[in-house]
């Protein structure tokens, strides 16, 4: 009696085990049978530029109002986690997003993921070169340019006015010469001239790779010059290009503010420094506009100066400031439904040839888009700077697709640099090695 | 007859141990196998196939010195970590089991500290050593506040050290507490009608009976110092220049951010194994120091 009770129990336990187990895959069934069947599309995005959350968040209702039936949901990625690293555990557990917003070097890995887009209208107006890094070797194209962005010197005008005596003009500066002439006049104000400030990612992925994008305007020699270092084939001491990009950066940690303790430095220092006008220069991109709006005391008067090389006003890179496609979008095609992709389509659409989107990239954010069509003018000055920059054609073209951890190592090697806990021949001979690792 | 026996046996267990045994297999044991065979191949996390590479991670990890040195620190600061949280642990638990005015205050009080996150406390103290330290320091002319610790190689590491004692001494004070209040308290009473005073008692009588409560904070210590990985991110981020990355965080960004997986998952794999040899011998050699009262 007592053993059927037991042997009753052990199969009834199993049963509601195994009915669990069978009801959540009915069900999953059904919501899939439910997502293709019904006219409303649920689409994820997931947005890995987290000063933009709220904007996009707005535009997605936006975008929803004019398209019913499409529902459009922003999933954010953690600030500090790479996109790459959410997006593989989204892959991982089943719920891939429609849409995920990656890193440009990270778009090939989705190679067998990612839908094909070169049938799309925005294909014909894409800004010239926008769209190579994302382009495979049969001709499909994997992924959309979200973003433009560009770095260099920010200078704020209302101090370099005043340490010029006049109106500053950021063509004057075309040497390492005409910098360091600049930084004593500023010095002579009685303000700091520049800030250097030491993230890992400013220095290593923004500062140094300076020094790849000027060893050739033909972006083939570029990339057969990382080749060589990969074989270890290139010797960086004897490379004047790179030695003059670190002479120059030499000259900024001269006269950095930080200059008694470099490492102390942190990003928020920045703004409040550039836009109170206690220092003249600081290196950094255009994503620090927010941040420097809020202390603002020059009536948005700011602008770009290119990093120079050397003495030479001619040499490639010394009129000409990094710019380039950071954040690429790309549709998933394995794990979300055709009516899915369609409507992702839709909204990559919508983007680029709607008012509404059109409005959202640029006015609310503050994004450069990488379309031809889109004539709204950037309302910020470090955008301005950067269209000025792109439409006169004195550009170099940023070095978006290095290996994954190049930001993090090299920016490693770059701060021990800025410590002077290692002279120029090793962190040159460490960078060689870091390339010679990644064969 | 036995083989009928056995059988019911087996029922009986998987009745009650089935469910968690199937809970334990599917997401320890499987997961820590199929880690294994990724040591074996060279998958960088995402793409749809990959391929078997032998031995090579293994290698890799031999040769790879930057994750010996990230464990070097490791050990150094597990070895720091260890001493000091067990030390002032017990300290606190000897003085918080003597007749002092608001014990139960001071060991809510220095307890506390644990319930924070590692994140958080990691945010608290950055805020600490880089701001109101310097403050202070640069107020009172203190030279060795003047400026951020967290901005110097070998003070973030001590920030480190000093952070992770705070935070888990606490916790150790109460497994103390418990021992401590377990001793029988005759012997005590016996011992100094003898005439032991009290630091012969804490020798001779204390500290032996505490043997188990040490197995258990000096194992919790270690197995928590090797596997710091929250306060590591929060506080230092591994900074300044990865001079302070301790052996969890670099396996992960070595399998995430440089998205070598089975290489950091060899690596993960490595310290598994020096982590169960350090705790094993520990927990063996310490079981023989066992004392009954």
């Amino acid at each position: 009696m007592s053993k059927l009770k037991m042997m009753s129990a052990a199969v009834l336990s199993l049963s509601l085990l195994l009915a669990g187990c069978g009801n959540s895959a009915k069900e999953s069934q059904q919501s899939e049978q439910k997502k293709t069947s019904s006219s409303e599309v649920k689409i994820t995005f997931l947005n890995s530029k987290g000063e933009i959350q709220a904007q996009l968040e707005e535009a997605a209702k936006e975008f929803s109002k004019e398209n019913p039936g499409i529902t459009l949901e922003v999933i954010p990625a953690a600030a500090g986690q790479s996109p790459f690293e959410k997006v593989t555990s989204m892959y991982a557990s089943g719920n891939a997003p429609t849409i995920a917003m990656v890193d440009p070097g990270d778009v090939k890995k989705f190679a067998d993921k990612a839908l094909d887009l070169s049938k799309e209208k925005w294909v014909n107006d894409a800004i010239d070169g926008s769209l190579d890094d994302a382009k495979t070797e049969d001709g499909k194209i994997l992924a959309f340019p979200f973003a433009v962005e560009g770095y260099g010197l920010i200078y704020n005008k209302a101090v370099l006015d005043k340490a010029v005596g006049g109106n500053f003009d950021p063509a004057s500066i075309k040497t390492r010469k005409d910098l360091a002439e600049l930084i004593k006049k500023i010095q002579k104000t009685g303000v700091a001239s520049n800030l250097l400030s030491p993230m890992d990612w400013s220095l290593g992925a923004h500062y140094l790779t300076i020094g790849y994008s000027v060893q050739s305007n033909k972006f083939e020699e570029v990339e057969a010059f990382l080749t060589n270092l990969k074989e270890g084939k290139e010797d960086l001491t004897k490379n004047e290009k790179l030695n003059g990009l670190l002479d120059t950066f030499d000259l900024l940690k001269e006269n950095n503010i930080n200059k008694k303790d470099p490492m102390s430095g942190t990003y928020e220092q920045g703004p409040e420094l550039l836009g109170k006008g206690k220092v003249g220069l600081w290196f950094m991109g255009n994503w620090a506009w927010p941040q420097i709006k809020g202390f603002d005391t020059t009536n948005g008067n700011y602008g770009f100066l290119p990093v120079p090389i050397s003495d030479n006003p001619d040499d490639y890179g010394n009129s000409q400031i990094s710019v380039g496609v950071t954040k690429r979008l790309i549709i998933d095609k394995e794990q979300n439904s055709p009516e899915q992709q369609a409507a992702a389509k839709k909204f990559l659409e919508w983007l680029v040839y709607n008012e509404k989107g059109q409005d959202f990239l640029v006015n609310k954010a503050n994004i450069i888009p990488a379309f031809k069509n889109i004539t709204l003018e950037p309302q910020d000055p470090l955008a301005k700077s950067i269209k000025a920059y792109m439409n006169n054609n004195k550009t170099l073209r940023s070095m978006v697709t290095l290996p994954p951890d190049h930001w993090s190592q090299v920016g490693a090697f770059m701060q021990q640099y800025l410590d002077n806990k290692i002279d120029r021949k090793q962190l040159l001979k460490q960078i060689e090695g870091y390339w010679k690792s990644q064969q | 007859m036995s083989s009928q026996k056995f059988f019911d046996k087996l029922k009986i267990q998987l009745l009650f141990s089935g469910p968690t045994l199937f809970a334990f297999f599917t997401v320890v044991i499987l997961p820590f196998l199929y880690g294994i065979y990724l040591t074996f191949t060279n998958w960088d996390g995402v793409s749809a196939n990959h391929s078997f590479v032998g031995l090579k991670n293994y290698l890799a990890v031999l040769d790879d010195t930057a994750f010996w040195t990230s464990l070097y620190k490791t050990m150094k600061y597990v070895l720091l970590t260890v001493i000091l949280i067990n030390v002032v642990g017990f300290f606190l638990a000897y003085m918080l089991t003597t007749e002092i005015r608001g014990k139960n205050l001071f060991r809510a009080g220095f307890f506390t500290p644990n319930l924070i996150g590692g994140i958080i406390l990691g945010f608290l103290w950055q805020f600490i050593f880089s701001n109101v330290l310097v403050y202070i320091g640069e107020h009172f002319k203190i030279g060795i506040f003047s400026s951020s610790w967290l901005a110097d190689p070998d003070k973030a590491f001590w920030t480190l050290v000093i952070v992770t004692t705070w935070q888990y001494s606490g916790y150790m004070m109460v497994i103390y507490i418990a021992g401590l209040m377990n001793i029988p308290k005759e012997l005590l009473e016996a011992a100094s009608i003898d005439g032991a005073n009290a630091f012969v008692r804490l020798r001779k009588i204390i500290l032996p009976l505490m043997v188990p409560s040490f197995i258990v904070c000096v194992f919790l210590s270690l197995q928590r110092g090797f596997m710091v990985y929250d306060l590591n991110i929060a506080l230092t981020n591994g900074g300044p220049y990865k001079s302070t990355q301790l052996v969890s965080m670099y396996v992960y960004q070595k399998a995430f951010l440089s998205q070598k997986y089975g290489a950091g998952q060899a690596e993960a794999f490595v310290l598994f194994l020096i982590v169960a040899i350090v705790t094993l011998i520990q927990v063996y050699v310490s079981k023989k120091r066992e004392v009954e009262a």
